[in-house]
């Protein structure tokens, strides 16, 4: 029998979590790794290895064919369908205290698309080798330029075969036209709320009578197009988190079943004015203790509210094949298919990229609508995009499930190198599948439910949580 | 129940033919068009042949491609046009003996690929047919050429193989991968323990053998339907049957769950077998839920909508085959009716299911 190399990490002084490069994981007693390193496991054990698909006996048998398929699995992502980001303009009508992307005044000049740009955009989209495709538009305030929202849904719609638009909107002026451009199935709405009203309005608005506005602009577009079309994000500062609780209600009370909690991203002019946005201590404190909130609200109520990304992490361990959300994939190489497009007709390979030429930090742009796509830089990116090689991912249970975000280490260490575990992406994904990993485990009739409904499944199965022996 | 064979009137010293009922007008030789219709008699000629069949409407059978078995003054309906469920016989001879066959095996075969091959040329474009058995792969070197001999002329057409596993080799890789993408092999598991599948596929060393056949198919990227019927023998097994299908099978297109048919063995063996899934779906529901989990295609087939808990209807297929299917007295009234797979013609209310309940 010949086992597969097998990571683990402790989950505390007596468990121990292991997993393959299929991600196949279960878990220890810590004595297990001794046994394992000293080649000294136990009969029951060397079975359990075995029944688990973490073991073979020749290459070609059952086992073994059904590892290459899992493993396979976990290094493909998906092909076929594009996701763009599209900023039409960077005008906007709201001055968020942790702006990310250093918006410009509404009444500025120069930073919007022009009719050349518009053209030079709608002709990038159109040599996308896909039939499906993704159009996220982003701002600035993107409803400031309806006209140019217009005039890319006519295009996509005739140019591919499935396309979904997500309008990141702050919903703050709403008039009839806008109101008719959501009123297509393929448009989707995403906006911020960060909480109880004193909260969005000292995070967003610095005016109560505009939050109020909002509020009612919220209320509107869920009445007009159903909350399943609409998806609502709080972006947490860390300075002054809001109560979990309150947060919670103020989604749930508006009929939201998911949500998805930030970080204030420390770029753009939240570098200078939120500190506490470096560290990852105090945002997984405050992340672990909300997911608790959420599990025993969820258990109290009976209705069932999922934190996005916790859930989708814990999808992305339980099987391969999760690979729409661009933010966590692994290999996540940088192609036109998931570019972003600035007001300006440059290209780039994600958002934060974007943000970091603006600030000046440093020019990640891979190309832009006039010159096409910039395949030298792409080639330099591409390794610092997949994890399977780090020499610190190597060793880490979670690698399969994990990605890589190299634009973030360059924009908090100006560098790609760091130490994994030195970085914020790593501090913070650890913590995401420590939780995950000890939830998945847990026997807490509370954990269960919520779990279980994230899932879609009526009960949780217990071949999710294999032990050894 | 739609039959499949016709009574059919023609020169007895005729050898058997394959012909093709002309929809409109005839497109080869092989066609035969009508030519008189009489009280219950449809009289068609293709070539200098005629030939009569009784107690059908000329729409029932246009399209159909026909085996016409002069000897025996029947016509067998190998392909009808408008039914998706179209099944060669390939032989019914097997080296298993399952507890729940619906088709017990015979000990003699008769050859009847050349019939199949000028049938399969006269198929419907697109078409999928079935191929089952007894045991298709006992001649598998005549099963294989007959399908290189029909996707040579229509490689628009697909087979669904169903087959015990049993035969394959290293040596066939190259030709299933070849193949692989209009081939679709449904290879029957029962359970993850060898002895409780060596039991009920009543043949010892059957998983032994079954386990290095389905790595086969993995190797060559085949598309691969496991299948598994539910019975009292294996039931309580289904989740971790579910567990062994999601860490050693993941490349399997799909996993069909699927209820027993009462014939055959599975007439003689139903009190012994039948599981009665409508009073407990629990190692159903778990296996189920275990394969959503690892994202992992699942099907029910067999199984009345009003037995599957509404959280795992949308995976109840209408699965049995039209020629062969029923409903209750009882669904009259149900508004599921005309998503659910209903029953198979020879299942009996008083041994079946506790709880038909109409919605
Ligand atoms: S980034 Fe950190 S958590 Fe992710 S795989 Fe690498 S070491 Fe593990
Ligand atoms: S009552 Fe009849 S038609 Fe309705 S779900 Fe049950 S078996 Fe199907």
């Amino acid at each position: 029998m010949q086992i597969w190399p097998l990571r683990f990490r402790d989950l505390d002084d007596q468990r121990t979590i292991l997993a393959d490069d299929s991600g196949a994981y279960f878990l220890a007693e810590s004595g297990f790794v001794d046994r394992y390193a000293r080649d000294a496991i136990t009969p029951p054990e060397e079975r359990f290895l075995r029944e688990k698909g973490h073991a073979f006996e020749w290459a070609g048998d059952l086992a073994h064919t059904g590892f290459l398929t899992r493993w396979s699995r976990r290094q493909h992502v998906g092909g076929g369908s594009a996701y763009v980001i599209l900023i039409p303009t960077l005008r906007c009508n709201l001055k968020c205290s942790y702006c990310q992307v250093s918006r410009a005044p509404l009444a500025a000049q120069g930073f919007d698309w022009d009719s050349e740009t518009l053209q030079k955009v709608l002709g990038f989209l159109d040599g996308l080798p896909v039939e499906e495709i993704q159009i996220e538009f982003q701002g600035g305030e993107p409803f400031l330029r309806l006209d140019l929202l217009q005039a890319v849904a006519a295009f996509a719609r005739r140019r591919f075969q499935r396309v979904r638009f997500v309008v990141c909107s702050n919903l703050q002026t709403l008039d009839e036209d806008i109101l008719a451009f959501l009123d297509s199935e393929d448009v989707l709405i995403s906006t911020s709320l960060d909480g109880p009203h004193q909260i969005h309005t000292r995070n967003r608005t610095a005016d109560s009578a505009l939050t109020k506005n909002f509020l009612s602009n919220l209320e509107r577009v869920i009445g007009l197009i159903g909350p399943a079309r609409v998806s609502a994000l709080p972006t947490i500062d860390m300075d002054d988190p809001p109560d979990p609780e309150d947060l919670i209600a103020a989604y749930e009370a508006f009929g939201f079943t998911s949500l998805y909690l930030r970080p204030v991203n420390y770029q753009g002019f939240a570098r200078k004015s939120h500190p506490a946005a470096r560290t990852s201590t105090a945002w997984n404190a405050y992340y672990r203790g909300f997911i608790d909130t959420l599990i025993a609200r969820n258990a109290l109520t009976g209705r069932v509210m999922e934190e996005f990304y916790l859930a989708h992490c814990l999808r992305r361990i339980l099987a391969p094949g999760l690979d729409g959300h661009t933010d966590l994939r692994n290999p996540n190489i940088p192609t036109g298919a998931n570019a972003v497009i600035d007001f300006d007709g440059q290209i780039y390979p994600s958002d934060e990229a974007r943000m970091l030429a603006r600030i000046r930090r440093v020019n990640l742009a891979i190309g832009n609508v006039s010159d096409g796509l910039d395949q030298e830089k792409l080639a330099l990116l591409a390794p610092g995009h997949i994890n399977n090689f780090d020499p610190d991912c190597i060793h880490c249970p979670y690698q399969p499930f994990c990605g890589t975000d190299p634009i973030d280490d360059l924009s908090r260490s100006g560098r790609i190198d760091v130490p994994r575990q030195d970085s914020w992406f790593c501090q913070r994904h650890l913590a995401v599948f420590d939780l995950a990993m000890e939830l998945i485990y847990s026997k807490d009739p509370a954990v269960e439910f919520t779990l279980s409904r994230w899932f879609g499944l009526e009960t949780l199965p217990d071949a999710l949580r294999p032990i050894a022996p | 129940m739609i039959p499949l064979r016709l009574k059919s009137e023609c020169d007895r010293t005729l050898a058997p033919f394959v012909t093709r009922i002309a929809e409109e007008e005839p497109r080869c030789a092989e066609d035969a068009t009508l030519w008189s219709e009489e009280a219950g008699t449809l009289g068609y000629q293709t070539g200098q042949i005629k030939f009569r069949l009784s107690d059908v409407a000329p729409a029932e059978v246009a399209g159909d491609v026909l085996l016409v078995d002069p000897r025996r003054q029947i016509a067998h309906r190998l392909i009808r046009a408008a039914s998706p469920h179209n099944t060669f016989l390939i032989t019914e001879q097997c080296d298993q003996l399952c507890l729940m066959c619906s088709q017990p095996p015979k000990p003699q075969h008769q050859d009847m690929f050349d019939h199949f091959l000028a049938a399969s040329r006269l198929a419907p474009t697109g078409a999928q047919i079935g191929l089952s058995g007894g045991e298709p792969l006992l001649h598998k070197d005549a099963l294989f050429a007959f399908i290189d001999a029909v996707f040579a002329t229509r490689d628009d057409l697909c087979f669904h193989i169903l087959t015990n596993g049993q035969y394959f080799e290293r040596a066939d890789l190259a030709w299933l991968r070849k193949h692989r993408a209009r081939l679709l092999w449904g290879v029957p598991i029962y359970s993850d323990n060898p002895a409780t599948h060596d039991e009920i596929v009543g043949k010892p060393g059957a998983f032994a053998q079954l386990s290095p056949n389905l790595a086969l198919l993995g190797l060559a990227g085949a598309a691969l339907e496991l299948r598994t019927v539910v019975l009292r023998q294996n039931a309580p097994g289904l989740p971790s049957l579910a567990d062994f299908i999601a860490r050693h099978l993941p490349f399997a297109a799909t996993w069909a769950i699927m209820q027993m048919e009462r014939i055959g063995y599975g007439r003689m063996n139903w009190g012994r077998c039948f599981f009665d899934s409508s009073i407990d779906f629990a190692s159903l529901g778990a296996a189920i839920d275990l394969m959503r989990a690892r994202r992992q295609d699942v099907t029910l087939y067999n199984f009345p909508l009003c037995t599957v808990p509404p959280a795992y209807r949308d995976l109840a297929a209408r699965s049995i085959s039209d020629w062969k299917q029923k409903y209750l007295p009882a669904c009259a009234t149900c508004s599921l009716r005309d998503d659910c797979a209903g029953f198979f013609e020879w299942y009996r209310e008083e041994d079946g299911f506790m709880e038909i309940r109409p919605q």
